[in-house]
């Protein structure tokens, strides 16, 4: 059966899925910075109907000035490093930092270190990790959704909070390397 | 050395193909690897004097990109590959690595490494006229972890998570390639059962990759029916095979001397089931994109790669024989069960993005048919045995979603001194840019995703 557009509510039902949620959504850029590729084959399926993560307002979006969220994949090969600090750079804030699968964690890394990198943590404030090797599309969005529930529902207040980004730089790790390059302090705030 | 090159121009003449050159040895030797007309290999070997080897680019084009990476890692020069671009490093200025593009409102389109879809991270300079693309330069290789180096010094049971995670969407096959490599140095055979099994989990990542494949090319034309329905096969695929063997990409089913997969006949009986249905469910898809005239439209005649390009471009996979070139190395696969295998052939085999998406779909047929002759009755694990000549170097190749991927091991006792893997991604990106050229840029994504290469096990 071809799932036309207009029978995925149907197929929902079939499925079993619940209704889409009203008056929330989560704006997602991807950025694969030197993963196998395995985590970009399960985000990929997250989209497709048997999880349909659009019916819960998650979205890929083209651009990181779209974005709300950057889920980054892979250690941060010395490579991808400048371009994904250039992604952060241009999202607005709030913004977030999702690091999807064990490499981009910093797990069980393969490969020389000076290319290969040692994960997301190294290179920007990361608000979730979402483990697996790969993790499987269910896991993927259960791991969006709490981002997203998380970041609903806590309460605004003033942002007191050391700054992630600044907490690294002053315990020795450099962001980047030079002045007007370094992004943006966070105001997302947290309860 | 002089006698390298004419060794390897002597075997040319007799029928032989230059499968791969690599650096081995920090740079102070250059291998060769060469492949017969029944598929039996050898390597000749150079060794790099001043810093200098004759080059081979010219007796076997294909290799272009193999010298260019043995000189950006190892700085190895190759006497005659001129200009010898950089491929690895990415520090060079852009005249380095793009061909000039002049004149009359010619202009050049930089797009990526970070893409705007969830694809992997590549950067791709277009040089075009208004919509027209004259030339596609590709600077690949951002997410080049160094694996092959960092796999130097291991034992060889753990070099194979090296060539396993070099790319998800051919981990099955490069692992068996790597795990024959490794074998065939070590001087040992493989047994009928493990020969089984391995072409068991060869055929049902194949299975996989052509159903998402056919799913990225109707998502190239935005055609979402098609893409939800065959993504969706996708995604049963994958959980068939976390069902047989634990892991949605068959992570870990693949082992040096031997397989511990063992499957129960309601395993089997299971699996049967379930890729009889996915076999239906492709047929049905199949026939509805067949008569979608919207969708059909925009396939023939874009991205067409001849005959004589592909040959010496070295194209390998389904897009050769979507060319017309019926190479498949499980012609040739000794080491495995493809007794009396041919390789699938359509009736029209043009070259183009649909010529590319219907050679999928005979492929997958094929597949479908040997998992039904090969998942016969119960698998319990199995060991290579001894019994052949050891030696230095072991080859192990094999036939992956994409093409010829084939792993050089060199080793010191059980130590790995050097790996290569050359997957079919990294055979075929040289076509995906030399096809390009003609064409609107707005099918290249299109193009692109007919022939579905990962970036991640040609970067490595």
């Amino acid at each position: 059966m071809l799932t036309l557009l207009r029978d995925l509510r149907r197929r929902r039902l079939e499925l079993g899925l619940t209704a889409p949620d009203r008056g929330r959504s989560l704006a997602v850029r991807h950025v694969d910075a030197g993963s196998c590729n395995g985590c970009e084959h399960e985000l990929t399926l997250a989209s497709s109907p048997y999880y349909d993560l659009q019916r819960f307002g998650i979205g890929v979006v083209a651009s990181p000035r779209h974005a709300d969220v950057l889920l980054v994949t892979g250690p941060v090969t010395s490579r991808m490093r400048e371009p994904l600090l250039a992604a952060y750079r241009a999202m607005p804030e709030p913004r977030l930092v999702a690091a999807l699968g064990d490499c981009a964690l910093g797990c069980g890394l393969l490969g020389l270190p000076r290319e290969a990198g040692s994960g997301v943590e190294d290179v920007l404030p990361v608000d979730a990790r979402i483990p697996g090797c790969p993790p499987e599309p269910a896991a993927i969005a259960a791991a969006l959704l709490e981002l997203i529930d998380g970041a609903s529902v806590r309460r605004p207040a003033p942002a007191a909070l050391p700054r992630p980004v600044e907490a690294r730089r002053a315990n020795g790790a450099s962001l980047s390397s030079g002045p007007g390059t370094r992004p943006r302090a966070r105001r997302r705030r947290r309860s | 050395m002089s006698g390298y090159r004419e060794r390897v121009t002597a075997a040319v003449a007799d029928g032989w193909r230059v499968a791969g050159v690599h650096a081995a040895d920090e740079g102070r030797t250059v291998r060769a690897l060469l492949v017969g007309e029944s598929g039996e290999t050898r390597l000749e070997s150079s060794p790099v004097v001043g810093g200098e080897c004759p080059s081979l680019v010219d007796l076997a084009p294909a290799i272009g990109w193999d010298e260019r990476e043995a000189h950006d890692l190892y700085g190895v020069r190759f006497a005659g590959h001129e200009p010898l671009r950089p491929l690895v490093t990415h520090d060079l200025t852009l005249r380095h690595w793009t061909v000039g593009v002049r004149g009359h409102d010619s202009y050049q389109i930089a797009v990526g490494p970070i893409h705007a879809g969830v694809i992997e991270s590549g950067h791709f300079r277009f040089h075009v006229v208004g919509d027209r693309i004259l030339h596609l330069d590709t600077r690949l290789f951002y997410k080049h972890r160094a694996l092959e180096r960092a796999a130097a010094g291991r034992t060889l049971d753990e070099g194979l998570a090296y060539a396993a995670r070099a790319c998800a969407a051919c981990a099955v096959a490069s692992s068996v390639a790597y795990a024959q490599a490794c074998e065939d140095a070590l001087g040992l055979r493989a047994p009928d059962e493990l020969r089984h099994v391995r072409t068991i989990l060869l055929e049902l990542e194949r299975a996989w990759n052509h159903l998402n494949d056919i799913a990225a090319v109707c998502a190239g034309v935005g055609f979402a029916a098609g893409s939800n329905h065959f993504a969706a096969l996708t995604e049963e695929a994958r959980r068939l095979n976390a069902g047989l063997a634990g892991h949605r990409f068959l992570f870990g089913t693949v082992a040096v001397g031997g397989s511990s997969l063992s499957l129960g006949v309601d395993a089997v009986r299971s699996a049967r089931e379930t890729l009889e249905r996915l076999r239906s469910g492709f047929n049905e898809g199949w026939r509805t994109l067949q008569f979608d005239h919207s969708f059909q439209d925009r396939l023939p005649g874009v991205g067409t790669l001849s005959p004589g390009d592909a040959r010496s471009l070295g194209t390998v996979g389904p897009a050769a024989r979507a060319a017309g070139i019926g190479v498949d190395v499980r012609s040739v696969a000794k080491q495995l069960a493809y007794e009396g295998f041919a390789p699938a052939a359509q009736a029209r085999p043009t070259g183009d993005v649909r010529a590319r998406l219907e050679q999928r779909a005979v492929e997958l047929e094929q597949t479908f048919g040997l998992l039904d002759s090969l998942l016969d009755g119960p698998l319990s694990a199995v060991a290579a045995r001894n019994g052949a000549a050891t030696n230095r170097f072991g080859v192990g190749r094999v036939e992956s979603p994409r093409g010829e991927t084939h792993c050089v091991v060199e080793r010191a006792g059980s130590q790995l001194e050097r790996l290569r893997l050359r997957t079919g991604s990294y055979a075929n990106w040289p076509s995906v840019a030399h096809v390009a050229a003609g064409n609107l840029l707005p099918d290249f994504p299109l193009i692109n995703k007919s022939f579905e290469l990962c970036y991640a096990c040609a970067d490595r």
